[in-house]
């Protein structure tokens, strides 16, 4: 993926949303894009997209967030899914029993084709459906724990969580790529990278564009 | 005749498809007027045919590209547009034809009903009721979150409860299951489920619990027959119109398995792509010879694949426009497109293949009964082996060739790609729109000719 130097933002980070059919992915990304919460949302055919720039840390980020259909056929399209994504937002329904025991699938689907280094983090969605719940947050937070992840029960229709959850995952990645960066300047042993010098910071491809030209 | 509106011809047509009141601000205006002397109204319809039936198609034709059809008859257009009957058919042929379709879909529904007796009991489901390897799923923490989907905010369905999945298990026993079709079906009942109640639940017309369960049945019905497709997401959206113009279940199904011949290649998967990816591919190579500063750009800002694009060939710009807006689209490039042999050719494949990939066989038919977009088609004799590349790839060429200086210009990502181009299509003019995909298409066929010489 290629970006262009551009002074609006100083790093562009493709999240993907991903998770069983009906979990409320497209309506926590609304909410997070464009603070919306749509009662009759429409199933999302193969991929859409949207953006939003805000700051993290001092800097100012622009997340490109991939929002993908839940059925599972549609993931033969994977690839481009994965292809530079630096996060990944793995959504079940505190409702559904189902969608939270499918987590184990889906980590292993981002295992096997999105980048190593990806950034993932758990969300319980639908946290306002509280008396029919089937995952108790607890449940939630030992999963996480145990696979490594960060964990949030989030409500896209009350407002909860949802931009809390980006943060999140937004500045723990931001972190990531500033050790990183600082790990390649000082293995260069040369200082501050000079104009025109790019940093590869993923294994992928690079998302940092930050006082560099990448292609 | 299937006519259900009785509504005068000067009517706008959200006369016709009434939005929910608490609906009508979020979704797209409807631009489509009725035009005297432009659109196909009831009394040219009914002129078209001779005494014993017979259907003057060029006549029709040149009226849905000028102006589409009235909301009135657009059921009964349809099923000639789509190749439900041979314009050449009598009354009686169609009757008989009709009957005998009707048969079919009850014999099918029965089948379905049998393996799933959820299928035609108004109930739909929304959570499994089989695991992959086969074992039903009646543990009564399923059957509860089933149940609790109906307290939903928006949700007005009844699904399934205890009572009957208990009745149901008796019957249908908690033996696994081995039949690789069948618990394929099965797995996707619950997935059309979840879809139905998201299909166009801004209309007055899905507010009626019956017609969500005619969705439901349809695409069920539909996924049991058509092995190799199924369900795909989407598929309810393409289904949904026909339900609502076709009063009769089974006629809207074979309306919509006629859809599908045309539509169901971008619904095939494999383990890696999707059936669209082919017309992705043909739009890249078209914007690639007629704009290849765009093409460029385009794959700069990482949009080379195309995907951007995807949603508007798998729903045909349902999701962009209003639901009148995309009906009036859809019936002018059908027109555009329209082959007269297109009910033989069906017919002789059989429910569930895809619209024929055998060329051009000799034809004894007069060219005005070929829509515009297919004449130039056969003029030029340019069909790849997967059969001609229909007009929506040009109607997306064309809107994007249109916007080249906006994206050339604005576009500095992928989200300024996307933003632009869900302005441009939420304000597509159907008849514009078609007349961009036929000059493209035309100056397409030149340069390939060009090449070839």
């Amino acid at each position: 993926m290629a970006h262009r130097v551009d002074n609006e933002y100083d790093y562009l980070f493709k999240i993907v949303l991903i998770g069983d059919s009906g979990v409320g992915k497209s309506n926590i990304l609304s909410r997070f894009t464009r603070n919306e919460f749509c009662l009759e949302s429409k199933s999302t055919i193969g991929v859409e997209f949207a953006t939003r720039t805000l700051q993290v840390e001092g800097k100012t980020i622009k997340a490109q967030i991939w929002d993908t259909a839940g059925q599972e056929r549609y993931r033969a399209i994977t690839s481009a899914y994965y292809r530079g994504a630096v996060g990944a937002l793995l959504v079940y329904d505190i409702t559904k029993k189902l969608s939270f025991e499918n987590i184990n699938r889906w980590l292993s689907e981002l295992r096997n084709h999105a980048d190593s280094n990806i950034v993932i983090m758990m969300v319980g969605n639908k946290s306002d459906l509280n008396h029919l719940r089937s995952v108790q947050e607890e449940e939630g937070q030992a999963l996480a724990e145990k696979e490594g992840l960060s964990f949030l029960e989030t409500s896209a229709l009350e407002a909860l969580n949802v931009e809390k959850a980006f943060q999140t995952i937004l500045s723990d990645i931001h972190q990531i790529i500033s050790k990183k960066a600082l790990a390649a300047q000082e293995a260069a042993g040369s200082g501050p990278p000079t104009q025109g010098t790019t940093i590869n910071v993923a294994d992928s491809s690079g998302n940092m564009k930050k006082g560099c030209c990448s292609t | 005749m299937l006519r259900r509106h009785k509504e005068s011809a000067s009517a706008s047509d959200s006369t016709f498809y009434q939005l929910r009141a608490d609906c009508a601000h979020n979704v797209p205006d409807t631009k489509f007027k009725i035009k005297i002397g432009k659109t196909l109204s009831v009394r040219k319809w009914h002129a078209a045919f001779t005494h014993h039936g017979s259907l003057h198609i060029a006549s029709v034709l040149n009226r849905i590209q000028s102006g589409g059809v009235h909301p009135a008859i657009r059921g009964e257009v349809w099923e000639f547009l789509l190749g439900c009957f041979d314009p050449e058919s009598t009354f009686d042929d169609r009757d008989h034809i009709r009957q005998a379709r009707r048969i079919q879909y009850a014999r099918w529904k029965e089948q379905c009903k049998h393996m799933d007796p959820h299928v035609g009991s108004g109930k739909i489901i929304t959570a499994p009721i089989i695991t992959e390897d086969g074992v039903p799923i009646n543990d009564p923490l399923v059957l509860l979150e089933a149940t609790a989907a109906d307290q939903q905010p928006g949700s007005t369905t009844t699904t399934s409860n205890a009572d009957e999945s208990s009745s149901s298990s008796s019957s249908s026993a908690n033996h696994r299951l081995t039949d690789k079709h069948t618990i394929e079906w099965k797995l996707t009942l619950h997935q059309i489920g979840l879809d139905v109640l998201r299909t166009d639940r801004s209309m007055l017309f899905y507010e009626k619990k019956e017609n969500l369960s005619k969705l439901w049945d349809i695409l069920a019905v539909y996924a049991w027959i058509d092995k190799e497709v199924g369900y795909c997401q989407g598929m309810s959206d393409l289904c949904s119109p026909m339900i609502v113009l076709l009063n009769d279940e089974a006629d809207a199904f074979w309306c919509f398995e006629r859809l599908m011949r045309r539509l169901r290649g971008n619904f095939r998967c494999t383990q890696q792509s999707v059936g669209v990816e082919n017309q992705l591919q043909h739009l890249a190579s078209i914007i690639q010879v007629l704009d290849p500063k765009l093409h460029d750009h385009l794959e700069r800002l990482g949009g080379g694949d195309y995907l951007f694009a995807f949603r508007m060939f798998m729903v045909l710009f349902r999701r962009e426009l209003s639901f009148g807006d995309s009906l009036y689209l859809w019936e002018m490039m059908w027109a555009l497109e329209y082959d007269p042999d297109m009910f033989s050719t069906y017919e002789e494949s059989g429910p569930a293949t895809d619209r024929s990939a055998q060329g051009y066989k000799p034809r004894v038919k007069s060219t005005r009964q070929f829509g515009k977009y297919e004449r130039a088609n056969m003029k030029s004799a340019t069909n790849g082996v997967d059969g001609p590349v229909p007009i929506s790839v040009f109607l997306v060429a064309s809107v994007l060739k249109e916007n080249s200086q906006k994206l050339l210009q604005e576009a500095r990502g992928l989200d300024d790609i996307i933003r632009i181009l869900n302005n441009v299509n939420g304000n597509l003019d159907a008849k514009k729109a078609c007349a961009g995909a036929l000059k493209l298409h035309a100056k397409y066929l030149r340069k390939m000719q060009g090449k070839k010489a």
